[in-house]
């Protein structure tokens, strides 16, 4: 999505918020809502961890923007944020996290897709971080290498690089499980 | 096209990002090389893979609603809430190319 011109949109929201601008506040969260949320989702596996990241990450994302001037870009720091609580929050022992809703629960899948999914996702866990924050980026949200690497604070070409190395790494975890069966 | 030159190409491919001589060109090596065969379709199988294990929905809307609300509230101390509207901030977006509104 983003894109230079999308940037200095983006850039000129930040600057329409910092005036006072309630209607600023409002596109600027528009625009990121569901990217934030559905990423924060992918992390940790269920809606209330979800909603309470997004919540802290747009919290502290809009108070940077009011306490830090310059040429921050906001969806840059929203994710940064947002991959930082998501990690703080799976570090956290599972017994103080809250349960999966009902509705957290994949209810269409066959018995056969569900195992795929079963593994896909163990497979993804077994790999280093870095790793796991690559294919979630570029390969599940769709971001594209430029806006990852921002993210990331890698260059491009060591995120093109990265995901280069995560996607086999991700293949072979498959595979090695797979023949087991 | 060698097998090195395909190998670098073949993530490009699985995102869509090649142009459509390098596109073709690397399928009609698929063709003739077994082993880049195989790369290139478990390349594609592992990320549409991924994609239907962890693909989520966007936020459901009782939680926008909510936490938007709940960020108005926290800053309205920074915002002009009773301000006149400027109605060129309010024609601003319509002013943005159509490819980049979400």
């Amino acid at each position: 999505m983003c894109g230079s011109r999308a940037t200095a949109y983006e850039q000129r929201l930040v600057a329409r918020f910092r005036e006072g601008d309630p209607h600023a506040l409002d596109a600027l969260f528009e625009r990121n809502v569901d990217r934030v949320y559905a990423y924060a989702r992918c992390i940790l596996g269920n809606r209330e961890d979800a909603e309470e990241v997004a919540a802290e990450a747009f919290s502290q994302a809009f108070r940077h923007c009011l306490d830090f001037r310059g040429e921050s870009e906001f969806a840059g720091w929203l994710f940064g944020i947002t991959r930082n609580l998501c990690r703080s929050r799976l570090r956290q022992p599972r017994l103080l996290t809250m349960p999966l809703r009902p509705e957290d629960a994949v209810t269409d899948d066959t018995p056969e897709r569900a195992a795929l999914r079963a593994d896909v996702q163990a497979a993804l866990a077994d790999l280093p971080q870095e790793h796991q924050d690559v294919l979630v980026l570029c390969d599940v949200e769709d971001w594209d290498a430029a806006e990852a690497a921002g993210i990331l604070g890698r260059s491009v070409s060591a995120t093109r690089s990265l995901l280069y190395r995560a996607r086999r790494a991700l293949r072979q975890r498959l595979a090695a499980r797979w023949m087991e069966e | 096209m060698r097998c090195a030159e395909a190998q670098r190409l073949i993530d490009l491919y699985v995102e869509d990002g090649l142009p459509e001589d390098a596109r073709v060109a690397l399928e009609r090596h698929a063709l003739a090389c077994p082993a880049c065969a195989f790369d290139l379709r478990s390349c594609e199988q592992t990320r549409r893979q991924l994609r239907a294990a962890l693909q989520c929905e966007g936020a459901p809307p009782d939680f926008r609603e909510k936490l938007s609300a709940r960020l108005h509230h926290q800053f309205a101390a920074d915002l002009h809430a009773e301000r006149e509207e400027n109605p060129f901030q309010r024609q601003l977006p319509l002013l943005m190319p159509a490819e980049d509104r979400r």
